[in-house]
């Protein structure tokens, strides 16, 4: 039995010991907005927090986020309101597939609650574990500089 | 023309269920009593199978089925030539061929299945190299070709699927009446398409024994043809539902595990979900065709191109199946004659089977290994005639009235504006900053795809409209482009058009996605719905007496009379329109001379575009498209050590990361001449083929070294620096 406080609500549940953290999200609690792309925690698409920290959770057992708090891009939106980062991907361009992007938001999402003001070289120093296919991540850099102006207008 | 929506630089609206984890992929689908699949794979590139022993598998708890090609029917699948097994059927023909499936209700116990498996081979000898397979000799892969479905008449070689030729004039004349003759060898690599979304299906059995299907297929009513002839069962017992698919670039129009997916579901009667693992994608996705190419061309000694004679090899690996068009080869072998008008040509095509992964169609399929040997040559003819690059390529580009190799004929060709713009842009010509930096320069065009869509345009009560299509979202935002044409043809905000995805059952057919053709196809089928109901609207609206702007009030009166304005339209294309769209770009690089690495300083792209619906968008597909391409030409490769694919992760076999993006000048030359709405054009795959050889020349230009063979690595050029060096 273990116990994951996910997006702020609390599940316990019976695992087996080999369950990812990323099965246990989109399997066992149904939340499938966090991605399986190359499933061995160099892609970024599986991106989630935990205590607040990115973790690629394709590689991370669900038993060692036993009595942790779990953040995934379902739980950044409040109230149906984006988060200004998700919004910033939508205006910007920021995705084309989507499939990536729940771990870039999540990651960008990290980035600018550690720093709300990154240069063009710390944003590309701090996703560059999150691959994108689609874009040529010249809009995931747009997307995150805006939402880093927005954050602080 | 002005345009109220069309031409607006409007977010991705349609992905607001992408960026908050909302959006349900087929990977993503559940339903109730869902069970797993998984198959097992040859370890061996070709090997008779000699035994299966499952009995160890069948013991493990939970395992609910359990089949191998002597449970299935005989039935070869394919896209258009149809030489594939489902599964092995007593003979593997390349590392990843799927030999068993299995079905559990957990994907953990389905993989611990399959390791249960006892599988006994005995190995023939194989072949790898495309060259060494057409020799006599070789190890023949396929005992009969040609009593394949769809399978091209014509065979020099057994080990050979297809040849396709192009030929304009007489190239052997065309030879004698040149002053000057060079003939170049080229090699590209073996290179995925890298979507992230591995290939992903869900098959269930209704309860009207109808087979439901989501799958990260691109091509929903090919799809649902081919799998009507792989199952053996009518077209209209079989749904395709539509989902988002996560990255495509080529790659995602075949059947994949979808056959396999459905006999698991008929013997276990639950629905199936089978999902590729990252490492499955590498070694039995259906990536790009690496190729030889010999390009031999023939110049006046003021730089004209007389005669052109290509010949390239194209390693398809153990099936053809996976490849869709007629020829059973890659149309874009046609740009072995780049953008240049050449009076006497021939390009011949060989694709050929070898012991290794089947390839398929990738982002242009056969246009950036054809344009970078094409691009590369053109560089090095003007090397050695003593003229700058720029001048040899502006003696020879299209013009108008040209025609193509592939009978094209083309107007409105803007192929000098292209190259000089990029030209200047990028300060081609000015001194270079320093030692060691070089500049590069190459050019492409792409055509503007053709194909079918059906659209249907509707008027609700409400006011609002909807635009009911069956072309899946596979990233380009193409449904807002269309939702764009729509509000512009009836004068109503985007807000006012939404967007239903239909499924197969709701239209009769759909070229789908694919070939830089969806805005032009889907975007008029929507165009011309949209105009019908724009008269239905204004008929209705003088009927009652009702200003024609109150679409709410006019809805509602025709409902009233038991009518719904609704308005449908099926657009087909079948042949090019007489343009094309040019690409020029330049490259200027950086080798650093103790190691060999390469680095983009600076990439300028210039587009010759129609009317642009959506400039984000637009953009996108330029900057995605030129970093794919930079991934080929620098960093990308599936490396194989005798038919195995070695670099089986997305850490071994690299993609280009967010570090490694060039400074970019992007520059539009935007024309009003296109087939699209509102005269667009196409961009989906106008950025990619020309970067690898605006790189090598640039590389060469920087420091001499020629690389001939993709990817340029730091290993290649250091090596042929100190081979320079050493003479």
């Amino acid at each position: 039995m273990i116990r994951l406080t996910v997006n702020g609500t609390v599940h316990e549940l019976e695992v087996p010991a080999y369950r990812t953290l990323l099965d246990c999200l989109r399997y066992d609690l149904g939340l499938t907005g966090s991605k399986e792309g190359c499933g061995v925690g160099v892609c970024g698409a599986c991106t989630v927090l935990l205590d607040g920290k990115m973790i690629s959770s394709c590689i991370a057992l669900a038993a060692f986020a036993d009595g942790r708090s779990v953040t995934t891009v379902e739980g950044l939106a409040q109230d149906e309101r984006l988060h200004p980062v998700q919004q910033a991907f939508v205006d910007a361009g920021g995705f084309q597939c989507g499939i990536c992007t729940p771990g870039q938001v999540v990651s960008a999402k990290a980035l600018l609650d550690a720093n709300p003001n990154p240069t063009e070289a710390e944003i590309k120093e701090w996703m560059v574990g999150n691959l994108c296919r689609c874009t040529g991540y010249y809009k995931i850099v747009e997307s995150i500089r805006s939402a880093a102006q927005r954050s602080r207008a | 023309m002005a345009h109220r929506i069309v031409g607006q630089p409007i977010g991705k609206l349609e992905g607001i269920g992408k960026v908050s984890g909302q959006a349900r992929y087929s990977g993503d689908v559940t339903l109730p009593g869902l069970v797993w699949g998984k198959a097992l794979r040859s370890p061996l590139p070709h090997a008779r199978i000699v035994r299966i022993d499952t009995s160890r598998a069948r013991a493990l708890p939970g395992v609910l089925a359990f089949l191998t090609a002597q449970d299935l029917p005989d039935i070869l699948v394919g896209r258009r030539m149809f030489d594939m097994p489902m599964l092995a059927r007593d003979r593997v023909r390349f590392v990843g061929e799927k030999v068993a499936v299995v079905a559990a209700a957990d994907p953990d116990i389905a993989e611990e299945a399959l390791a249960l498996i006892d599988v006994e081979y005995e190995d023939l000898s194989a072949v790898f190299d495309p060259v060494d397979a057409i020799k006599a000799g070789a190890p023949v892969l396929h005992e009969n070709p040609a009593a394949y479905e769809g399978a091209p008449a014509e065979r020099p070689h057994p080990n050979v699927q297809s040849v396709l030729r192009f030929k304009l004039g007489d190239v052997e004349a065309g030879f004698g009446q040149a002053d000057r003759i060079f003939e170049h060898t080229f090699r590209t690599q073996l290179d995925h398409q890298g979507y992230l979304e591995p290939h992903a299906g869900v098959v269930a059995i209704d309860d009207d024994g109808r087979i439901q299907v989501w799958a990260s297929n691109k091509m929903p009513f090919r799809l649902k043809e081919l799998l009507s002839h792989a199952l053996k069962r009518p077209p209209e017992q079989i749904r395709v539902n539509l989902t988002p698919i996560g990255g495509d670039f080529g790659g995602k129009g075949s059947l994949m595990d979808l056959p396999l997916a459905y006999h698991l579901a008929r013997v276990t009667g639950r629905p199936v979900k089978m999902l590729m693992r990252y490492a499955e994608e590498l070694m039995a996705g259906n990536p790009r065709h690496p190729s030889v190419i010999t390009m031999r061309t023939g110049v006046t000694r003021d730089g004209r191109i007389i005669a052109r004679l290509v010949k390239a090899l194209f390693n398809s690996g153990a099936y053809a199946a996976f490849k869709p068009a007629p020829s059973v080869n890659l149309g874009g072998t046609a740009m072995g004659a780049g953008v240049y008008r050449i009076p006497n040509l021939l390009i011949e095509a060989f694709c050929v089977y070898s012991n290794n992964i089947p390839c398929g169609h990738a982002r242009s399929p056969g246009e950036p290994q054809m344009v970078f040997a094409g691009e590369s040559h053109m560089d090095m003819i003007a090397r050695e005639l003593g003229m700058d690059p720029a001048d040899l390529r502006r003696k020879n580009l299209l013009r108008d009235g040209d025609h193509l190799a592939n009978g094209h004929h083309l107007e409105h060709v803007r192929a000098s504006d292209t190259l000089e713009a990029a030209l200047k842009a990028s300060h081609y010509a000015e001194p270079k900053p320093g030692p060691w930096i070089g500049r590069g320069m190459a050019m492409t065009h792409r055509h503007i795809g053709v194909g079918f869509t059906n659209a249907r345009v509707r008027l609700e009560t409400s006011g609002a409209v909807t635009l009911s299509i069956a072309l899946p979202d596979t990233g380009t935002g193409a449904h807002l482009v269309l939702r764009q044409v729509v509000a512009e043809v009836l004068g109503v905000t985007l807000d006012e058009v939404e967007i239903e995805v239909a499924n197969t059952d709701d239209f009769e057919t759909d070229s789908g996605v694919g070939g830089s053709r969806v805005t032009h196809t889907g975007g008029r089928a929507a165009y011309h719905a949209a105009e019908k109901l724009k008269q239905q609207i204004e008929s209705e609206a003088s009927k009652h007496g009702i200003p024609a702007g109150a679409l709410a009030e006019i809805a509602r009166a025709a409902a009233k009379d038991g009518r719904t304005l609704e308005a449908s339209h099926f657009y087909d294309a079948k042949a090019h329109a007489d343009v094309t769209s040019f690409t020029a770009q330049v490259a200027e690089v950086a080798i650093d001379p103790a190691t060999g690495q390469v680095t983009v300083r600076h990439f300028t792209t210039a587009h010759d575009v129609g009317t642009i619906i959506n400039p984000i968008g637009h953009q996108g597909q330029i900057e995605g498209g030129l970093i794919q391409g930079l991934g080929f030409a620098l960093i990308e490769e599936m490396k194989t050590e005798d038919g195995r694919i070695s670099t089986l992760s997305l850490g071994d076999f690299k993609l280009p990361t967010i570090q490694d993006i060039p400074p970019l000048t992007t520059v539009i030359l935007q024309g009003q001449v296109g087939p699209g709405p509102f005269n667009a054009k196409a961009i989906g795959e106008g950025s990619i083929s020309a970067v690898a050889p605006a790189i090598a020349n640039a590389v060469a230009d920087a420091c001499g070294v020629r690389i001939l063979d993709l990817p340029i690595t730091a290993e290649k050029v250091y090596f042929a620096l100190r081979e320079k060096v050493a003479r």
